[in-house]
C-alpha cells in the first residue's frame, strides 16, 4: 500500500509537467465537450473557433500579438471540467471559455471566482446569470435565449396565422426543454392562442410515434417544439406520417441548415439567430473559403455559432492593450460592441450589466419545395433584452 | 387503433432487441449487457455498407446482417470464451467493459454525427394506411415484419434442426450436452452470432427510422424490462413481455403523463423481481450468487 | 485479529491481538504513510490537489460497494443512484430550508440508510444477477425522482450550493477541502475495518460463502443482508453529500449508469473481498484518463487527437476492464500480493498453488 502510494505520488509528479506558457501571446483557456454525449452541438463551436483564430494570427494576429487558444475535453462532465479550469488557471489564461453541458457550468464559475478571470460561455445555454442584472465574471454569446426563443417564435406564428391558433408544444425531458416549453404554453394563452396539447419525450425513445399520436389526437394547426434537434425533428416525422397536416415551428440548432435540406417539408419552420449560408452573405463567402483549406470535422454549415464566438474573442483581445491581463480583458468585455457582418440581426453589445446582448434577433426559415431551396419566411425582428 | 398499431411496433422494437438477451442467457446463462452497443454496432454496419455498396440496397443490408453475426461470433471467440467458468458477476461486467470499448470505439470509428442510411440506401420512410383511422411507417411494418420472421425462425430452429436442439441441451445442462459430444463452444458462438444479428436488424431498422447517434445503444437498456418480465430464458416470454411493457408505456402516454412512460417499465420490472423473479415463462431456477 | 505478516513471537497480551498494526515495520510504514498524506497539500500544485481530493472522495464509495459487494457478495449496480440521494438530500436541504453541513450530512446518511433499505428488499428475495437487475431499476426511478424535483422548481441546470462552512470556516480551499476529505476516507476505512471483524462483518463474510450453512450457523440471514445494504449505503449517502458540497452542484446529469459502473470497476479492478483493494481500485479508476491523457502528450499525438479524447478514454477503460477481468480476476491486490509475496520469500520464491 505505501508503496504504491509512493510510486502514485511520483507518477503524479511526472504527469504534472505543464507547457511552456508563450509569454508573447494572448492565451485563452477552452473547456468543451469536445466528445461525449451532445458533442455534436458543442465541437463544431470550437472547431470554429479554432479555425478563426488561426486566421487572426495568420494576419498578424491582434495588436501585433498571436491568440493562443488552448483547448481541453472535458465530456461534458464535471469533475474534468473542474479539473480543466484548474489547469487553464494555472496556465494563466487570460479567460476561461465553456462549450459544454450545464452540468459543467457549477465548478468552472467557481474556478473563474477564485481565479477573477472572467467565464465566457460560448455556444452553451447561457445561465441566467449573464442577463441583466449581470454577474461579473459570466458572459454568454450563444445563440438560445431562455423565454426570448419562445416568445420570437410565438411571435412569427401569431404573425402568420390566418385563423385561430390551436397550439402543440412538444419537449424533451430535460428540465431546461421542459422549462422553455412550460414557458411558452404560458405565454400562449396570453397571445390569445389556444395550448391543445404538451408532450415531453425521455431522451432515448425508441419511437416517437406514440407521443404524435397525443399530439396529433389533440388536433393542433400549429406545433412548438423547443429541445435538442432529435426530438424536434423525430417528433415532426411522426406526425407527419401519422397524416398531421399542420405547421411546425422549432429551433435552429447548428444542423438546421442540413436538416431542412434533407427534410423538404415545406411547412417546417426553422427560427434561429444565426444566419443561414443560404442568406448568402460576403461573410460567409469567406467563411466558406478559410474551411476549405482547413480539415474539418463537421460541415461548413454548423459553424457560425463558432465563428460568432471566435470574434467576439478577438474583438476583446483588441480592446486590452498589451501586457494584458484578465481585470484589462473584463473591462474592454463590460463595454463591447461586435459587428457581426450580417451573421446576426445586429452587433453584439455587452454593458456592464447584460452580459448576454442588449438586442435578440430572430429569422424564420423554411424549405420550399417548388425552388428547391431554403427560403427565409421573416427577416430580422428585434426583441430587447431587459432587466426583469 | 392507432394505439394498437402503436403498441405493437413498440413492442416489436422491445422483442427483436430482447431476442438477443434471451438468446445469449438461455444457452450460456450470461447476462449480455452490451447488446444496446452491438445493435448500434449493427446499425452502423448498415450505414457503411450503404456507403460501399451505392446503387444496390439489397446486397448492403445482407452485407450489413452477414456482418452482425461475425462480430457476435468474433465477441465470443475472442472475449467470452475466456470468461467461461468464471463468476456471474464477472461475465456481466465483462459485457459491460465491452458495451464501454465498443462506444468509444464507435465514437472514434464513425465520429459524432448523426447518419442516415435509409438516405444513403436510397428508400424513403413512407406512410403506410392501416385499416381507417390508423396510419404506420414503413420501417414500423418492416419491424413487425421482422420481428415475426426472427421469431417464427428462431422457434423452427431451435426445434427442428440439429444445432437448434444442440442449443436447447446446451442451456439446460451444459455438463450433460459436453459429455454427451456438443461441442459447446461451438453452440455458444452461434448463440451469439444469432443474437448479434437480431439486435442488429433491431438496430437497422430503428437507424433507418431516426438515423445513427450515440443515443441508440440506451435503447437496448430500455428493453431489458421486457426480457425479464416475460421470462430471462424464453423466446415466448420476450415475446409476451414486450408487448406487456409496450402496452404500459404507449398507455401511460396517451391517458397518463408521457414522463411517466420513462421509468414505469422499470417499475414493472421490479415489482416482477419480487413476486415472480424468473418471469411469466422462465425456467424457476437456482438463482446463482456471486 | 489480523494475519501475522512475519514470523516470531509478537503478540504477549490480548490487546496486541486486537491492534490493527501489530509489528514495527508496519508502523513505521504507517508513520510515513502519514507524513506523506499530511505533507501532500504543501508540495502539490491545485490540480494535483484536486487529483487527490478527487480520489479521496470516490474512496469513501469504493470502499462502501466494497463492503456491498466484495465482503457481503450482493451485487449492486445502483450505486450512483445512492450518491444521487445523498447529493440530492443535501440539495433539497439547502435550497428549501437553507440548512447548513451539520444537519445535512446527517441528513443524507439517514436518507440514505432508508434507501438502503429500500434496495436491499429485493436481497432478501433475489439473488446474483437478479439482485444487480433490481438495484439497477431502483437506480433509474430516484434518478427519476431527483428530475422531476429539478423541473418542478424550475432548476433547469441544477442546483447551486454554497461551500460549507465548518467552525464559520467556508471550504472553498483545495488545501481545506483535502483535510476534510482525508478525514472522512480514514474514518471511512477506520470503520469498515472494524465492522468487517465484528460480528456483522463475519456475518457478511458467512453469507457470501454459503448462505445455506450460514443460516445453518446461527446467523440470521436476512438482518445481515439487510445490515449490510443500509451500512453501505449510509456510506455512499454520505460521500454523495460531500461530493455535492465540493461539486458546488447538485443535478441529475451528473449521475448516469456510467458512475455505478466506474464504482464497480474500483471494486473489480482493485480486487474483490479487500479494503486495500477498493483504495487500489479508486486509484487506478480515477487516475487512469489523466494518465491516458499524459501519454498521449508524451506521445506528441495531442493535437491530432484531441477531439477523441474521451472515446480514446472510454475505449481505453473497457480494454482495461477487461484485461483485468480475463487476466487478473483477483485485481490489483492480487498483483500487490503476489509481489509481496516474492519479495518476502526471495530468493526461494515459488508460484503458489491457488489462493495465497
Amino acid at each position: 500500500m505505501r508503496k504504491t502510494l509512493w510510486a502514485a505520488l511520483v507518477a503524479l509528479a511526472a504527469i504534472q509537467a505543464a507547457p511552456a506558457v508563450a509569454q508573447d501571446a494572448y492565451t485563452v483557456g477552452v473547456s468543451a465537450a469536445m466528445t461525449g454525449p451532445g458533442a455534436g452541438i458543442y465541437a463544431p463551436v470550437v472547431e470554429a473557433m479554432r479555425i478563426y483564430i488561426d486566421h487572426v494570427n495568420s494576419r498578424g494576429g491582434v495588436n501585433g500579438k498571436q491568440v493562443r487558444l488552448v483547448v481541453l475535453d472535458d465530456g461534458a462532465e464535471p469533475s474534468r471540467a473542474a479539473a480543466n479550469a484548474k489547469k487553464l488557471t494555472q496556465d494563466n489564461v487570460l479567460m476561461l471559455v465553456n462549450s459544454s453541458l450545464s452540468s459543467t457550468y457549477a465548478p468552472m464559475v467557481a474556478e473563474s471566482k477564485r481565479a477573477n478571470i472572467p467565464l465566457y460561455f460560448a455556444g452553451s445555454v447561457c445561465p441566467k446569470e449573464t442577463y441583466p442584472p449581470a454577474d461579473p465574471l459570466q458572459f454568454c454569446s450563444s445563440a438560445f435565449g431562455a423565454n426570448l426563443d419562445s416568445q420570437g417564435a410565438l411571435a412569427f406564428v401569431k404573425a402568420q396565422a390566418k385563423e385561430p391558433v390551436r397550439i402543440g408544444f412538444e419537449a424533451m425531458a430535460i428540465p431546461i426543454s421542459r422549462a422553455e416549453i412550460d414557458y411558452a404554453e404560458t405565454l400562449s394563452k396570453t397571445m390569445g392562442m389556444t395550448p391543445v396539447e404538451k408532450q415531453i419525450s425521455p431522451p432515448p425513445a425508441p419511437d416517437y410515434t406514440p407521443y404524435a399520436s397525443k399530439l396529433k389526437d389533440a388536433n393542433p394547426n400549429w406545433v412548438y417544439s423547443w429541445a435538442p434537434w432529435v426530438a424536434q425533428v423525430r417528433t415532426f416525422e411522426a406526425l407527419r406520417r401519422l397524416g398531421w397536416t399542420g405547421r411546425y415551428v422549432t429551433w435552429a440548432h447548428l444542423n438546421a441548415e442540413e436538416e431542412l435540406a434533407r427534410i423538404k417539408d415545406s411547412e417546417f419552420y426553422v427560427i434561429g439567430t444565426n444566419a443561414l449560408f443560404q442568406d448568402d452573405l460576403p461573410i460567409q463567402a469567406e467563411i466558406r473559403a478559410l474551411t476549405h483549406r482547413a480539415k474539418l470535422t463537421y460541415p461548413t454549415t454548423y459553424l457560425t455559432e463558432g465563428f460568432i464566438a471566435g470574434r467576439v474573442i478577438e474583438s476583446a483581445l483588441k480592446a486590452t492593450a498589451w501586457p494584458a491581463t484578465p481585470q484589462k480583458l473584463l473591462a474592454s468585455m463590460n463595454n463591447l460592441k461586435v459587428d457581426l457582418q450580417g451573421l446576426r440581426g445586429g452587433p453584439l453589445e455587452w454593458t456592464k450589466d447584460n452580459h448576454f446582448r442588449t438586442r435578440q434577433h430572430y429569422r424564420v426559415w423554411r424549405w420550399d419545395s417548388a425552388k428547391n431551396a431554403i427560403v427565409r419566411v421573416q427577416d430580422w425582428q428585434a426583441i430587447e433584452v431587459k432587466r426583469p | 387503433m392507432q394505439l394498437a398499431v402503436n403498441v405493437a411496433v413498440l413492442a416489436a422494437i422491445y422483442a427483436l432487441i430482447s431476442c438477443g438477451y434471451v438468446l445469449i442467457y438461455r444457452v450460456s446463462r450470461v447476462l449480455s449487457l452490451a447488446h444496446g452497443e452491438l445493435m448500434m454496432l449493427g446499425a452502423y454496419g448498415l450505414a457503411v455498407t450503404a456507403s460501399l455498396f451505392v446503387g444496390h440496397p439489397l446486397i448492403a443490408i445482407g452485407a450489413a446482417a452477414l456482418l452482425s453475426v461475425l462480430v457476435g461470433v468474433l465477441v465470443y471467440v475472442l472475449l467470452m470464451r475466456q470468461m467461461t467458468g468464471e463468476s456471474v458477476l464477472a461475465a456481466v461486467l465483462t459485457t459491460i467493459a465491452l458495451g464501454i470499448l465498443l462506444r468509444g470505439g464507435m465514437v472514434l470509428a464513425f465520429g459524432t454525427q448523426t447518419q442516415y442510411p435509409l438516405q444513403q440506401l436510397g428508400w424513403t420512410n413512407a406512410s403506410l394506411p392501416v385499416g381507417p383511422s390508423a396510419r404506420i411507417s414503413a420501417a414500423g411494418l418492416l419491424l413487425i415484419l421482422g420481428t415475426a420472421l426472427v421469431y417464427g425462425g428462431l422457434f423452427a430452429f431451435l426445434r427442428m434442426t440439429r444445432w437448434g436442439i444442440r442449443m436447447r441441451a446446451a442451456g439446460q445442462n451444459p455438463l450433460l450436452a459436453a459429455q454427451r459430444g456438443i461441442r459447446l463452444h461451438g453452440v455458444y458462438a452461434l448463440a451469439w452470432g444469432l443474437a448479434t444479428f437480431s439486435g442488429g436488424i433491431a438496430g437497422m431498422l430503428l437507424a433507418c427510422d431516426a438515423g445513427v447517434e450515440a443515443t441508440l445503444a440506451t435503447i437496448g437498456l430500455k428493453a431489458f424490462p421486457a426480457a425479464l418480465v416475460g421470462g430471462l430464458d424464453s423466446l415466448a416470454g420476450a415475446l409476451i413481455g414486450s408487448l406487456v411493457i409496450a402496452f404500459v408505456e404507449v398507455a401511460l402516454i396517451s391517458y397518463v403523463d408521457p414522463l411517466l412512460s420513462d421509468v414505469v417499465p422499470f417499475f414493472v420490472l421490479l415489482a416482477m423481481l419480487v413476486v415472480r423473479p424468473w418471469g411469466l415463462f422462465g425456467t424457476r431456477e437456482e438463482l446463482d450468487r456471486v | 485479529m489480523t494475519a501475522p505478516r512475519s514470523s516470531g513471537y509478537f503478540r504477549i497480551r490480548y490487546e496486541d491481538d486486537f491492534a490493527l498494526i501489530d509489528t514495527r515495520t508496519q508502523k513505521v510504514w504507517l508513520g510515513v504513510l502519514a507524513f506523506a498524506l499530511a505533507g501532500f497539500p504543501f508540495l502539490a500544485n491545485s490540480v494535483l490537489l484536486d487529483l487527490a481530493n478527487q480520489v479521496l472522495l470516490v474512496s469513501i464509495g469504493a470502499v462502501a460497494l466494497m463492503l456491498l459487494t466484495g465482503f457481503a457478495g450482493q451485487i449492486s449496480l445502483g450505486h450512483a443512484g445512492l450518491l444521487a440521494v445523498g447529493a440530492f438530500t443535501t440539495g433539497v436541504l439547502f435550497r428549501e430550508l437553507a440548512a447548513p453541513f451539520w444537519i445535512t450530512l446527517p441528513a443524507s446518511a439517514v436518507a440514505g440508510a432508508l434507501v438502503g433499505l429500500v434496495f436491499g428488499l429485493p436481497s432478501l428475495r433475489l439473488r446474483g444477477l437478479y439482485l444487480a437487475v433490481s438495484t439497477l431499476a431502483l437506480h433509474f426511478m430516484v434518478l427519476h425522482v431527483g428530475q422531476e424535483y429539478e423541473t418542478r422548481r424550475g432548476l433547469s441546470s441544477g442546483v447551486v450550493i454554497e461551500p460549507p462552512s465548518l467552525f464559520g470556516y467556508a471550504l472553498q480551499d483545495g488545501r481545506a477541502w483535502y483535510v476534510v476529505l482525508l478525514a472522512a476516507s480514514t474514518a471511512t476505512v477506520l470503520l469498515s475495518l472494524n465492522l468487517l471483524r465484528t460480528k456483522t462483518g463475519r456475518a457478511w463474510r458467512a453469507i457470501h460463502g454459503r448462505e445455506a450453512v450460514a443460516e445453518a450457523l446461527g446467523i440470521h440471514v436476512p438482518v445481515a443482508k439487510l445490515s449490510a445494504f443500509i451500512v453501505s449505503c449510509t456510506l455512499t449517502s454520505a460521500a454523495g453529500c460531500l461530493a455535492a458540497y465540493y461539486r458546488g452542484f447538485v443535478s441529475a446529469e451528473a449521475f448516469p449508469l456510467f458512475v455505478t459502473i466506474q464504482y464497480v470497476a474500483t471494486v473489480i479492478i482493485g480486487g474483490i473481498g479487500s479494503l486495500l483493494g477498493a483504495l487500489l481500485g479508486t486509484l487506478f479508476v480515477v487516475l487512469f484518463p489523466y494518465a491516458i491523457e499524459a501519454s498521449m502528450n508524451a506521445l506528441g499525438l495531442t493535437d491530432r487527437l484531441s477531439s477523441m479524447i474521451f472515446a480514446i478514454n472510454q475505449a481505453a477503460f473497457g480494454v482495461a476492464m477487461i484485461l483485468f477481468l480475463v487476466f487478473e480476476p483477483q485485481g490489483l491486490v492480487g498483483i500487490w500480493r503476489r509481489i509481496q509475496a516474492w519479495v518476502l520469500l526471495w530468493p526461494f520464491g515459488q508460484k503458489p498453488l491457488g489462493r495465497p
